[in-house]
């Protein structure tokens, strides 16, 4: 099924994602993310650090969920975001030249759709030594303009 | 201070002398206890003491027991204290314990100043007391009984003054000194949390004294002296307890976060499916609390497992390195119906906080037509859920930084 309009505004239009994963004792964590999405294969694409809390409790726990919303102080009938739920992998991570041609080829793709996205913030800084791609296939999402809720399964 | 052991004079004495020096603080307490009534027993009996006697003893004894074991939790507490981790705390907190255990043993001081007038008191000032406890002509062993009893009452109403005095000292200096902190700046709650702990010990103790009475009935002046010395130590006791509450927890980085921002998310697992939304919140200086739909997912989330991930944040795509987060994990309480009882004021007070950083909202749910789960119905539409953290992490723009909580 495809994602309706606008869910992918959301997904589209806003820099910050917030991911939740969960540990194997069913302890949350949540940090906000720079995030790409990527329309042909319906994937939510961010970057991180191998050593970080999150790439952790994927590796215990593969199921994600991510809120991507806009906030308005002001008027709860404004606020509008949804809510992807799926399962995440991260891309392997090795020296560039044991790496698959087809990693290789998404860690291009995704480093260039980061870069025009987050032109300002990224400029020209390269991906760290210890960055991996961790990408999340979305099962579910739900979304939200002020008190109506809609949601669909992939 | 360094790692010298923070022990009083009674403490160091005791800790000598075996058999209590083989059991840990708390199995010797109870067995002094069975020692000075074992000894009382038998010089009852020797004696041919009548039944009023013993019963007065065992209740002097049962009151130093219980006395001791509120007030030596003090030593094992302080020596467990994570420093603070502002200079200035951290310098107040070393020259508190510095006073509190000093080499000299000062605080043997007040229990000797209520000792020797008390002893003159009962001996030469021709009360009825030694007769109203021991009856006519006591033998001099008796005495010297009753005066250890004496001794081990007076050193730990002195104690009490000197403990219950300082820690109002403490929490007042405190308190001053949080208003001067910066940045990452604070004393880690968990300790504080400590410290009431020991001011609300005093304040039992306090409360524990009016068990003397039935001893002192028939002198009203040490009646009177008794109940003095309750208030006293309730009431500093409690001022000191209710000084520290009001020490924020937070360094002034992340309250100012936490209190300036408008929106947090919430982060919920089940059965290890993560869920997040976002919610609005509000923080009292001491307390964050958020507010939820019963028909929220994450609610009845919670219900099953109420371990959370709690953020908040600043977002700024002008200059990512001024974009500040922090993340509590921990757990929630929800409030219902059967806490409305015992914590009204809370829920009252949340309340009015959510309509003073919200008027819109507050008025917006009010007024439309609205599924009913998000009318605003305190209470029972709108769930209260507070926020309570184990574990705080900060970002500061790419820096991350774990607060000690």
């Amino acid at each position: 099924m495809r994602i309706p309009d606008e869910m992918r505004n959301i997904l589209y239009g806003n820099y910050f994602g917030y991911v939740c994963t969960s540990d194997k004792h069913n302890q949350p964590h949540l940090t906000p993310v720079f995030f790409v999405y990527d329309e042909n294969s319906q994937k939510i694409f961010f970057i991180t650090n191998d050593k970080s809390k999150k790439v952790k409790n994927i590796s215990e726990n593969p199921n994600v969920s991510i809120t991507i919303d806009i906030r308005d102080p002001r008027n709860p009938f404004n606020n509008e975001g949804v809510l992807a739920q799926g399962k995440a992998t991260i891309t392997e991570k090795a020296p560039i030249y044991f790496l698959p041609e087809e990693t290789l080829r998404l860690y291009y793709d995704i480093y260039m759709e980061f870069k025009s996205k987050y032109q300002e913030v990224i400029e020209n800084k390269p991906l760290g030594e210890n960055d991996v791609i961790v990408q999340i296939n979305i099962e579910k999402m739900v979304y939200w303009r002020g008190p109506h809720f809609k949601s669909v399964r992939l | 201070m360094g790692n010298k052991e923070m022990k009083w004079i009674y403490e160091e004495i005791v800790g000598k002398i075996p058999p209590f020096s083989l059991v840990s603080y708390k199995y010797s307490i109870l067995l002094q206890l069975f020692f000075l009534l074992i000894l009382g027993l038998i010089l009852g009996f020797v004696f041919h003491l009548g039944l009023v006697s013993l019963l007065y003893g065992s209740l002097a004894i049962m009151v130093a027991v219980l006395w001791s074991l509120l007030i030596l939790q003090l030593g094992p507490t302080l020596r467990r204290f994570r420093a603070p981790l502002s200079k200035d705390e951290n310098e107040l907190l070393e020259q508190y314990k510095g006073i509190l255990f000093h080499r000299k043993h000062y605080e043997a001081i007040p229990g000797l100043a209520i000792f020797i007038p008390f002893m003159a008191y009962l001996f030469y000032f021709g009360t009825n007391l030694l007769e109203y406890w021991l009856g006519k002509h006591p033998h001099i062993i008796l005495l010297l009984f009753v005066s250890l009893l004496i001794w081990d009452i007076c050193y730990r109403m002195g104690l009490a003054l000197w403990t219950s005095i300082l820690a109002l000292w403490r929490s007042v200096r405190l308190q001053q000194l949080a208003e001067k902190r910066t940045e990452l700046e604070h004393t880690p709650y968990t300790e504080l949390r400590s410290l009431r702990r020991l001011d609300i010990n005093n304040v039992f103790f306090g409360i524990i004294s009016l068990l003397l009475i039935p001893l002192f009935q028939i002198d009203r002046f040490l009646v009177t002296i008794i109940l003095i010395f309750m208030v006293f130590i309730s009431l500093i006791s409690m001022i000191s307890a209710y000084k520290v509450s009001k020490v924020p927890w937070l360094p002034p980085d992340l309250y100012n976060l936490v209190k300036d921002s408008s929106f947090a998310y919430i982060g919920t697992s089940f059965k290890g499916v993560p869920h997040v939304t976002p919610v609005v919140y509000v923080f009292d200086g001491q307390r964050i609390f958020f507010n939820t739909s019963k028909e929220a997912k994450k609610l009845k989330t919670m219900l099953k497992n109420n371990k959370v991930a709690f953020l908040i944040d600043k977002r700024d795509m002008s200059n990512i390195y001024e974009n500040k987060a922090v993340l509590f994990t921990g757990v929630v309480k929800i409030y219902g119906l059967a806490d409305i009882p015992l914590r009204f004021i809370n829920m009252l007070s949340a309340l009015s906080l959510f309509m003073r950083k919200y008027p819109e909202y507050t008025r917006k749910y009010r007024t439309s037509e609205l599924p009913k789960a998000w009318q605003l119905t305190p209470i029972i539409a709108r769930i209260l859920v507070e926020v309570k953290p184990i574990k705080i992490i900060y970002w500061r723009g790419a820096k991350q930084i774990s607060v000690p909580v």
